[in-house]
């Protein structure tokens, strides 16, 4: 068998099992280049998945793993996301003495949001999701002496067990129904049989699966656990968990509940757009009033896995290329805010060692003077946030909305112009906790020196910033990535 | 090779511009040397490629796609090629002239980026291959012209400039997008029903395409297409009735003034005409016959704001407002050009135009160099305040007087008359004449002379209003103690090399012509020529333009040199047509008051304001909306426990909900 394909995948691992090892041998000062190992890893993993091509469908082991151009673009999105954590993670853990363990952690979560976004098979959905949760919940409580850090931790494990939990139980309810695991089987078994997921068990496996993908999406009402998360862990895992696992669940949703509702013909659109709704404006209405900007990104995120949720509802080829697009989108943004928001709080602990709660808002009052790349980048994101052009915000708010519109057009879906006038609204409703932190970095004055931005987070910044703005100019190869990608689902 | 490096005649001021804007306090005189630089390599590569292109009828084409059939492209012809190579080279001087001018101003870096982001959005809307990317570069012009306008923008008065050039050409480019969209829309639907094919390579929305669909669109939705079209360069070019920002913008520093307000970001209005000015000679003439409808319109505003802004400009005190007069004057010539000439001459029309567009942009820069020169020098913009700087600063009051005769079009018509001379005369001689001329034989072929009494009466006043500037800056005594001083170097340099073209450019009117002409032949449109009967302008018609001229230097003369004509009794005895002329027929109080303050503020602002306030907030309580989302968002927030278990139980809590939603949407099985 030719293996060329899971590359990225192999590289990564072995990558992560050397960085152990390398950990036991090395001093502590040297674990610093352990970070330009996993970003030079990173590197190549990309270099290979963009190599491998973005079309095309082959399957592994026995069905259980599929590489296609859905699972191309994830992949993508995951490394992209790894590759700007672990360069700002350089600087965040510079001296740290088990960096070791993190950088192993950190690419064995990417590794399993990859198989996550590789399976075709409900065991190794579970095997990929569960690698990338242990290994997060560990990477959320990494600060062991900041007890905000471990609160963190627990929380998003007590509820990620929970959650993880309920999707086993759905799963074995279908296996139970179909006598499957293998995803184009069970959806074989729903088409040829009659048997319906509208029968009792069906709609219970459906939402035990909703509920185990919705947690890591962070849709209402599985978000409990996200901005508490968000605020407590170490930015740059922040910036990994927003990101990079967050897409996991929609890729995973996208793989098993879109297969599911096309073949069933299930009409539970209204179910998705209440979800949706809920999910975005709950997340824009909460984010007003946060002064942490940490929770207020989380909550901005909440809203953005609201807009993403909206391909779930009409389900046609150009919304689901307007979610993965969004999601594309939305993982460089968030990304890049959350590093942004560890420059500040690097730049709040040069001031003063104990300074608590290094993300409030005033800490970024004239931070266009303190800090000027990073008040650039993070005014380009929160722009790119709100979805004003040219950036991937607006792409893929725009394809996403004008599918919708699109569909609206149909007499009898006509209610769907309603959930794009709630969307658009929360759009707009969103510039204004954008605008209130624009206004703090440029408008009033600053409250200390100006400082040197660290380079690692300055790279790491300005990789986002150039994928978010190139995106944005130069949209025509990803939109077709993405329809690509929608094809996939046969929608 | 040249042709291979197009990009770069925008991409190097795009370099330069983020060099300048982080680097430039760091760097000799603000990073004035970067964007000089950059720009000089822009025009380098302009000059070689028109040096490739020029003897072979050649084009430089390169697009590639974009998003949703759009593309970006670059689409090099006689038309852009002359433009390519007037802006880069006005902008370099002038760049190097800001070296002097603003060498004490602390804010130099944020200056030359600015320059250099406006060079670089110039560049960009003349040589786009299609209308959707000269749109773009059109609103990044108009943003630069915005910044620059107001860059001393702790001036409130400087600021208020800003705003207004910003709202008044924004009515205009919302007009120019109503016009893409209307096009766009045309167009797909020839696409749609087979009649317009668009090849491979091509692409909707570009240029080639554009006119390929003329034919075939219907000529209605043409003429709106074009008047919108012409909406946006009305605003852009300063056209009456969206002329005012213009005077207005000489808020900003003189050199602003002389690149972006003379010299080129105006006559992108006019370029815009030019462009797709086989679509305004296509529709029909249902008006006057044998006249298209649009360059009927355009013929009309253009003339009339030709005379219209030059009464403005007899009356004026500030010296940039004089000038800032007559560029909105000689853009209305250009108009004028395309309209009358385009009627009779057809394609021939936009040389002409173009040749009066590059022409002006020479002695027109120059005059604002000058003018800067001046005001660096003794510290007013009030020509009542200067007098006899001409013995203190003799290579700024040559340079200027050289401008003036180009700008009141001083010539000897040798050849017109039968003589077997060349033609003898700057600049604005040799473009003007033609343009008049073109009036002329529009009026003989439509019996219609109103356009040409526009062109000779305007250019009357030109002639006075030029010189009365001249003679009560640079003769007479001084009428004010200041101390005054010939300007550097850097300055007197740029000054008289714009001189010299100035000077010498009208003597490549017949190969500019001949040029030119060619663009449309060579984008494969044909344009109808009206053949007229052979025209024979009598010597009378030749010799106007020159005779108007001098009669106006001679009437300046006796009023404000020898002073034998009592101007005094004149001015100031309240007298009406002063006080309408003085006060700008009343536009700007017309336009804050009535259009500003009374129908935007009061009628539709406050009736929004009322509803928003009394209807929206009052028929609940105060600000319900925005108070009810910010306590929701509290109340919200309050649910955030903490507690974990309490998550989980909201967890649980979520699935149970869903199920029974699902359930009892499907019933029970």
């Amino acid at each position: 068998m030719n293996f060329t394909l899971f590359a990225p995948e192999i590289l990564l691992t072995v990558l992560a099992f050397v960085i152990i090892l390398m950990g036991l041998l090395v001093n502590d000062k040297s674990k610093n280049m352990l970070g330009y190992l996993s970003a030079a890893g990173l590197l190549a993993s990309i270099v290979y998945l963009v190599g491998n091509g973005m079309t095309g469908k082959t399957s592994y082991f026995y069905d259980s793993l599929v590489v296609d151009p859905l699972s191309q673009v994830f992949k993508l999105i995951f490394i992209i996301v790894s590759i700007i954590a672990v360069i700002a993670s350089i600087e965040y853990f510079k001296n740290n003495r088990n960096q070791d363990e993190y950088y192993a952690l950190l690419l064995l979560s990417t590794v399993g949001m990859m198989v996550v976004a590789s399976a075709n098979d409900l065991i190794s959905l579970f095997v990929g999701f569960e690698l990338a949760s242990m290994s997060t919940y560990v990477l959320a409580g990494f600060e062991k002496k900041n007890p905000a850090s471990l609160e963190a931790a627990l929380k998003y494990f007590i509820i990620g067990s929970l959650s993880s939990a309920l999707m086993l139980f759905g799963m074995s309810i279908v296996y139970g129904m179909t006598g499957s695991t293998n995803i184009p089987a069970i959806i074989e078994f729903f088409k040829v049989t009659h048997l319906s997921a509208e029968s009792s068990l069906g709609i219970l496996a459906m939402v035990f699966l909703v509920a185990g993908f919705g947690f890591k999406m962070a849709i209402v009402p599985f978000h409990m656990w996200a901005p508490d998360t968000y605020e407590g862990s170490p930015s740059v895992v922040s910036a990994l968990l927003a990101a990079g696992s967050k897409k996991m669940g929609f890729v995973a949703a996208f793989r098993v509940l879109i297969l599911a509702l096309v073949a069933i013909k299930v009409d539970i659109q209204y179910t998705f757009a209440i979800l949706a709704i809920l999910t975005m404006s709950y997340g824009n209405i909460v984010a007003i009033s946060q002064r942490s900007i940490k929770r207020m990104l989380a909550y901005s995120s909440i809203a953005q896995a609201g807009y993403i949720s909206l391909a779930f509802v009409v389900m046609t080829q150009m919304s689901i290329a307007g979610g993965v697009l969004l999601a594309l989108g939305h993982a460089l943004m968030k990304a890049g805010a959350f590093i942004a928001v560890a420059v500040v709080g690097y730049m709040v602990l040069n001031d003063n060692k104990n300074a608590k709660n290094s993300d409030d808002i005033g800490n970024f009052a004239g931070l266009g003077k303190r800090a000027p790349i990073t008040a650039f980048s993070l005014f380009i994101f929160f722009l790119a946030l709100a979805g004003i052009p040219p950036s991937a915000g607006f792409i893929g708010k725009f394809v996403l909305f004008y599918s919708i519109t699109v569909e609206a057009l149909t007499p009898a879906t006509s209610w769907l112009l309603i959930i794009v006038i709630i969307a658009i609204l929360n759009s707009a409703l969103s510039i204004y906790y954008y605008a209130r932190v624009i206004r703090y970095m440029y408008v009033l004055p600053p409250n200390g020196e100006t400082i040197r931005e660290p380079a690692p987070y300055v790279v790491a910044m300005l990789i986002a910033v150039i994928g978010t703005i190139g995106i944005g100019l130069y949209p025509e190869p990803f939109v077709q990535m993405a329809i690509n990608a929608a094809h996939v689902l046969g929608v | 090779m040249f042709s291979e490096f197009a990009a770069l005649i925008v991409l190097l001021p795009v370099i330069a511009f983020v060099l300048t804007l982080f680097l430039g306090k760091k760097l000799y005189s603000g990073g004035a040397l970067l964007p000089i630089a950059a720009i000089a390599g822009s025009f380098i590569i302009s000059v070689g490629i028109f040096f490739e292109i020029f003897p072979n009828d050649g084009m430089v084409q390169q697009s590639f796609p974009w998003f949703a059939g759009m593309n970006i492209g670059i689409l090099i012809d006689p038309l852009a090629i002359v433009m390519l190579m007037m802006v880069t080279f006005v902008s370099l001087l002038i760049h190097i002239y800001a070296v002097g001018y603003m060498s004490h101003d602390p804010a130099k870096p944020r200056y030359f980026a600015e320059t250099s982001l406006f060079t670089a959005a110039m560049l960009s809307v003349i040589l786009s291959d299609n209308i959707l990317q000269f749109f773009i570069s059109w609103e990044l012009v108009g943003l630069c012209s915005f910044l620059l306008i107001g860059f001393w923008y702790h001036k409130p008065s400087a600021a208020a400039a800003a705003k207004k050039a910003f709202l008044v050409t924004r009515v205009g480019d919302v007009l120019f997008l109503a016009g893409i969209v209307l096009l766009y829309v045309n167009m797909k639907l020839l696409i749609d029903n087979g009649t317009l094919v668009v090849e491979s390579q091509s692409f909707i929305l570009q240029f080639r395409t554009m006119f390929e669909a003329i034919p075939l669109m219907d000529g209605t939705q043409l003429t709106y297409i074009t008047l919108l079209f012409f909406g946006g360069a009305i605003g852009k070019s300063g056209q009456f009735p969206l002329h005012g920002w213009l005077p207005d913008a000489m808020e900003g520093p003189t050199t602003v003034s002389a690149l972006i307000h003379a010299a080129t970001m105006v006559t992108a209005g006019v370029y815009l005409v030019a462009r797709t000015f086989p679509m305004f000679v296509a529709t029909p003439s249902t008006i006057s016959a044998g006249v298209p409808d649009s360059l009927l319109i355009v013929t009309y505003v253009g003339g009339f704001t030709a005379l219209f802004a030059a009464t403005m400009g007899l009356v004026m005190n500030d010296i940039k407002r004089v000038l800032a007069y007559s560029t909105v004057s000689q853009l209305g010539y250009m108009m004028l050009a395309l309209g009358t000439a385009g009627t009779v001459l057809g394609a021939k029309a936009v040389g002409i135009s173009m040749f009066h567009l590059i022409s002006h942009a020479f002695f027109k820069a120059l005059l604002f160099l000058c003018a800067g020169s001046v005001i660096h020098a003794v510290g007013t913009n009030d020509i009542r305040e200067m007098g006899g700087l001409f013995s203190k600063m003799k290579i700024t009051a040559t340079t200027m007087l050289i401008a003036a005769l180009a700008l009141a079009g001083f010539g000897l018509p040798f050849e017109g008359l039968g003589m077997p001379i060349m033609n003898i005369g700057t600049a604005g001689f040799f473009s003007k004449d033609a343009i008049i001329e073109g009036a002329m034989e529009y009026g003989e072929v439509t019996h219609d002379m109103i356009p040409y009494g526009f062109a000779v009466i305007a250019a009357l006043l030109t002639s006075i209003y030029i010189f009365r500037l001249w003679f009560m800056t640079f003769t007479g005594k001084p009428r004010s103690e200041r101390h005054s001083h010939e300007s550097p170097g850097v300055m007197t340099g740029p000054l008289m090399i714009l001189a010299i073209f100035a000077l010498l450019f009208g003597f490549s009117q017949a190969g500019f012509y001949g040029y030119v002409e060619k663009n449309f032949e060579l984008m494969d449109v044909n344009i109808a020529v009206h053949e007229g009967e052979a025209f024979h302008p009598s010597a009378l018609v030749i010799l106007l333009p020159v005779i108007v001229g001098v009669l106006g230097l001679l009437i300046s003369y006796l009023i404000y040199n020898k002073r034998i004509i009592d101007m005094s009794k004149l001015v100031s005895a309240g007298n009406p047509i002063y006080k309408l002329l003085l006060n700008r027929y009343y536009e700007p109080k017309l336009g804050a008051n009535i259009i500003g303050v009374k129908l935007t503020h009061d009628v539709v602002a406050q009736s929004g304001e009322f509803i928003d306030r009394k209807i929206i907030d009052g028929l609940v309580i105060d600000n319900i909306i925005s108070n009810t989302l910010l306590k929701l968002g509290e109340i919200v927030r309050k649910l955030q426990t903490g507690v974990v278990q309490n998550y989980a139980s909201v967890t649980i809590f979520g699935v149970a909900l869903l199920l029974i939603i699902l359930r009892l949407i499907f019933g029970g099985t």
